[in-house]
């Protein structure tokens, strides 16, 4: 009995870590993996049998354009005609810059906010004028006060994230638990120290969520953004434009991309959080 | 070590609810901390230990009044004051060095890098959590974090620590270990300490004082004990020495107290009059005993409403002492009182200023006796002069005997007793004050040695063999005043007719314990959770079973309570005398120039003899005066009792003084 329990226990190991990843994985990604599929099927058929003017999604290998777009995402022929890897990149570029535009003066301007009660008074009905108004009311205003498009483009993403960085950091700031407070007020702490120490490390995980709301947002923006401004390098751009020409196909691998990149965008902030918060904090 | 380090003076402290209004939570405390102390604050939540702990820490400012540390006045937190937190406030991103590091580097900026690691590194060990030095606090248990807290505060060499409920969330055997290690800590480092505690036993165990307060709003010290118990102390150890069970319970009944004052308050105590009777609400206060019969009795079989007192509620205290703060306050209308209680109110015992007290029935006669530990049976002793005997024979050794109260019965049967033989009750044994219900507990632990008391706590421990009778009552004054009824001379001028209805109804219920016919119903009464809640087979109202209360013993009669008949319920002045005798020959009470007013006023003969009449009684209840003896055989009379006085050979110093007795008003009466 012991001889053939240890035999069996020794294959096993040997098994183990494939089957285990597979058993474990396949049951977290088997019904992620049907919802797409059917999704795909459900859309294929409604297209087939004509319910939807929509091209199926097997239009992206048989639209040669689209196939060339799908395959050669470098492409670059100048101007405007540059591959889909390109425009996302472009896209992103100023994503990276409105937001971090939004994040530095969010933390700041938060943590001010959350120290300072009479600040709070005075600012806090504006900003909650401020953070209602959509992303895409902005752009008319910007265009009009900016000098170029660019700039207009950076200014609407910063404008839609700088809000819930703004409030979260100082929802956190405000929340720093009185015990932590009193430890500073006893051990009479530096105001430098009590920043480091505890107001900064006390309120990143409101800060974090707050950023990784934003770049939700921010990504958001961006696309709304660049449909209204025209004659910029940029995947949202490149819908309008595919829509204006019915490349209906190349607007669907458009939307894919965008879809793409927004979740990598806040899987990348969630890793980025659990880097540097602790969730086992007590 | 006598010097006074923090003192909180005439401190007042104001909180804003919201609007105008204002909620008033600590008034006038006055305390003052020595350095090297360990003080406690105990008492219930929301009375402003807390609030009074933060303020000595800074983080609180006083309403009025000030908080001085080292005769400066504290005015914000500091690191001289360092607190350790119920919750413990640990900095979950700093790792335990850096936590105590952080307190280390801003406390004492002016060490050199070196030695403040050195120091940290120091308290760290000293709490025994070297090897988590650099682990997060997410990673340490409850009691690990707090030990992180305490070497924090420590770490900082504060002139005090302040401690708010620091083990309160942890589980009673981290708690325990973590006391004895705070302990040993302070006794090391010679810390001064303030703590906040729920923690009854924890406040003996480890505090120099333990300070009480009162129920807010308007919260203030209620008592501060001194715990006499020697340091070094261990925890399983100290429970063996006699003070402990003594302050314990002294904290818990001031607990019980103010949670009984919050309930008080929250009903209404208007008066109500009715038939003529100028109250009819009445709480009677009573410590459960067999002799609480009569009370018992009027409540369950209606003599109370029979004599127009509807709305009587009976007051169960588990101390004398209940009694006494009760009547003091004025919320009991009327209680059971040992004999010699009215007598000690109304010549200011306990140090306290006069309180007439008057008394118009004696409740009950016998019903004690003397209780000596197992021990003493085992080694030979079976009388008084075996007893005295063995004292002689072990003078080093202090024997400890619980009474009651000073002024009641089994205080002076004992003393006498003893005295008796020789004895000196203060000098050969040492009396002590310990409720009636704990007698047993506290000769099981050994913290006693033997008690005098009512029944049933003889006869009980007589039958649990962990002691013996060695005298009853009926051996050292057959037919000796036990309870007797006393309400405020005050409080009997404004109700004279209730007064009256109320002696009335116990005087029946008196007649109704004295027939044997109704013994089984009312030890099934006592027995039950209202009155004295135990088995019911430890009740009786006669003397029980002969075989079943003596080990091996030619066997004695217990109790034999007598609750009704000639002589036995009148107030008698004479009895009164031999107690003012009594309490003066100890010292409890001076010796009044002007006793034969104070017995005056202080025996309602008149309300007595009115009750009796008005039932139809006076043929039953005759009177003939005559002779105290007790078993000693030396007489008294009421005819000079300084005489009789100075002709004892062991006494106190007694002083004799004219006692100024307040005039009787109503209107003095506390509403």
């Amino acid at each position: 009995m012991a001889t053939t329990g240890y035999r069996t226990r020794n294959g096993n190991a040997v098994a183990n870590p494939l089957q285990k990843f597979w058993q474990e994985k396949a049951v977290t990604w088997l019904p992620s993996l049907a919802g797409i599929v059917g999704f795909l099927v459900v859309w294929q058929f409604l297209s087939a049998v004509g319910l939807t003017k929509l091209p199926a999604p097997s239009s992206l290998f048989t639209e040669t354009r689209t196939r060339e777009l799908l395959m050669y995402p470098f492409l670059d022929r100048g101007g405007l005609d540059k591959g889909l890897f390109w425009q996302t990149l472009a896209s992103l570029t100023r994503v990276i810059q409105g937001y971090s535009l939004a994040a530095i003066v969010g933390i700041a301007l938060g943590i001010l906010v959350g120290t300072n009660r009479l600040l709070n008074q005075i600012l806090d009905p504006l900003f909650q004028f401020l953070r209602t108004i959509a992303p895409l009311a902005w752009v008319p205003i910007t265009l009009i006060a900016l000098p170029n498009v660019q700039l207009a483009a950076i200014f609407v993403i910063f404008i839609t994230a700088v809000w819930p960085i703004l409030i979260n950091t100082a929802v956190g700031v405000q929340q720093i638990p009185q015990d932590y407070r009193n430890v500073a007020r006893v051990l009479q702490l530096a105001p430098r120290k009590y920043f480091f120490k505890i107001l900064i490390p006390s309120a990143l995980p409101y800060i974090f969520t707050g950023l990784r709301i934003a770049i939700g947002l921010a990504w958001l923006a961006i696309i709304a953004a660049e449909i209204v401004m025209s004659g910029v390098v940029g995947i949202g751009f490149f819908i309008w434009d595919a829509y204006q020409q019915n490349y209906v196909s190349e607007v669907i691998l458009a939307v894919m991309y965008i879809g793409m990149v927004g979740l990598i965008l806040d899987r990348a902030m969630g890793w980025l959080q659990s880097l540097i918060v602790p969730s086992d904090r007590t | 070590m006598s010097s006074t380090l923090v003192e909180i003076a005439g401190l007042t402290k104001v909180f804003p609810i919201g609007g105008d209004k204002t909620y008033l939570a600590l008034q006038g405390i006055d305390l003052q901390i020595q350095a090297g102390e360990f003080i406690s604050l105990i008492g219930h939540s929301g009375c402003g230990k807390s609030t009074l702990l933060n303020m000595v820490a800074g983080l609180d400012l006083p309403s009025e009044g000030v908080v001085l540390l080292d005769g400066q006045r504290i005015g914000r937190p500091g690191p001289d004051r360092m607190v350790v937190f119920q919750n413990y406030s640990l900095l979950p991103w700093l790792t335990v060095r850096e936590n105590v590091a952080l307190a280390v580097d801003e406390a004492m900026a002016g060490l050199p890098r070196a030695e403040r690691k050195a120091l940290v590194e120091k308290y760290v060990n000293m709490v025994g959590l070297s090897h988590a030095l650099d682990k997060p606090p997410s990673q340490l248990s409850g009691g690990m974090k707090q030990r992180v807290a305490i070497a924090r505060a420590l770490a900082v060499q504060p002139k005090v620590l302040l401690l708010d409920e620091p083990f309160g969330a942890l589980d009673a055997l981290t708690r325990g270990g973590l006391q004895e290690q705070l302990m040993k800590i302070c006794e090391e480092t010679g810390a001064t300490a303030l703590m906040v505690t729920h923690d009854v036993d924890e406040a003996v165990l480890l505090s120099d004082r333990i300070v009480m307060l009162v129920n807010g709003p308007g919260s203030h010290i209620g008592g501060i004990l001194t715990v006499d118990i020697p340091r070094p102390r261990r925890r399983m150890e100290v429970v063996n020495h006699p003070s402990y069970y003594q302050l314990r319970s002294e904290i818990i009944y001031f607990l019980n107290q103010q949670k009984r004052v919050k309930k008080r308050n929250a009903r209404s105590v208007a008066v109500v009059a009715r038939y003529g009777l100028e109250k009819v609400n009445l709480e009677i206060g009573f410590v459960p005993l067999t002799a609480c019969a009569p009370l018992a009795v009027a409540q369950a079989k209606g003599f109370f409403q029979k004599h127009g007192l509807d709305e009587v509620t009976l007051v169960r205290e588990t101390s004398w002492r209940g009694i006494v703060d009760g009547i003091r306050a004025g919320h009991l209308d009327a209680a059971q009182m040992p004999s010699g209680m009215p007598l000690w109110f109304t010549l200011g015992g306990g140090d306290r200023p006069s309180l007439p007290v008057v008394s118009a029935l004696t409740m009950t006669r016998n019903g004690n006796a003397i209780t000596l530990s197992r021990k003493f049976y085992d080694e030979g002793v079976r009388s008084l002069p075996d007893f005295r005997d063995y004292l002689r024979a072990s003078p080093q050794r202090v024997h400890r005997m619980g009474v009651v109260h000073p002024s009641s019965m089994h205080n002076l049967l004992l003393r006498y007793w003893l005295a008796a033989a020789g004895i000196d009750p203060d000098r050969d044994v040492s009396l002590i004050l310990v409720p009636p219900a704990q007698m047993i507990v506290d000769l099981k632990a050994g913290s006693i040695d033997g008690f005098c008391v009512g029944e049933p706590w003889n006869y009980r421990a007589a039958l649990e063999e962990v002691g013996f009778t060695v005298a009853t009552d009926l051996e050292i004054w057959n037919g000796h005043p036990g309870k007797v009824l006393g309400v405020r001379e005050d409080w009997a001028a404004a109700y004279p007719n209730t007064h009256i209805a109320l002696v009335k109804a116990l005087l029946e219920a008196c007649r109704y314990c004295a027939d044997p016919v109704n013994e089984p119903e009312i030890q099934e009464l006592l027995a039950s959770r209202s009155y004295v809640s135990t088995d019911r087979r430890y009740l009786h109202l006669g003397h029980p079973d002969r075989l079943a209360c003596d080990i091996q013993q030619p066997l004695r009669e217990y109790a034999h309570h007598q609750f009704f008949g000639d002589g036995v319920n009148r107030p008698s002045r004479t009895e009164h005398l031999w107690h003012l005798v009594q309490m003066a020959r100890w010292g409890d009470v001076p010796f009044p120039r002007n006793w034969v007013e104070v017995l005056e006023r202080l025996c309602r003969v008149d309300i007595f003899s009115m009750a009796v009449r008005e039932l139809g009684l006076s043929e039953q209840l005759t009177y003939r005066r005559s002779a105290i003896q007790l078993f000693d055989g030396v007489p008294f009379t009421a005819d000079d009792p300084l005489a009789y006085l100075h002709s004892l050979p062991i006494k106190r110093d007694f002083t004799i003084a004219e006692v100024a007795m307040p005039p009787c008003s109503p209107r003095t009466l506390p509403v």
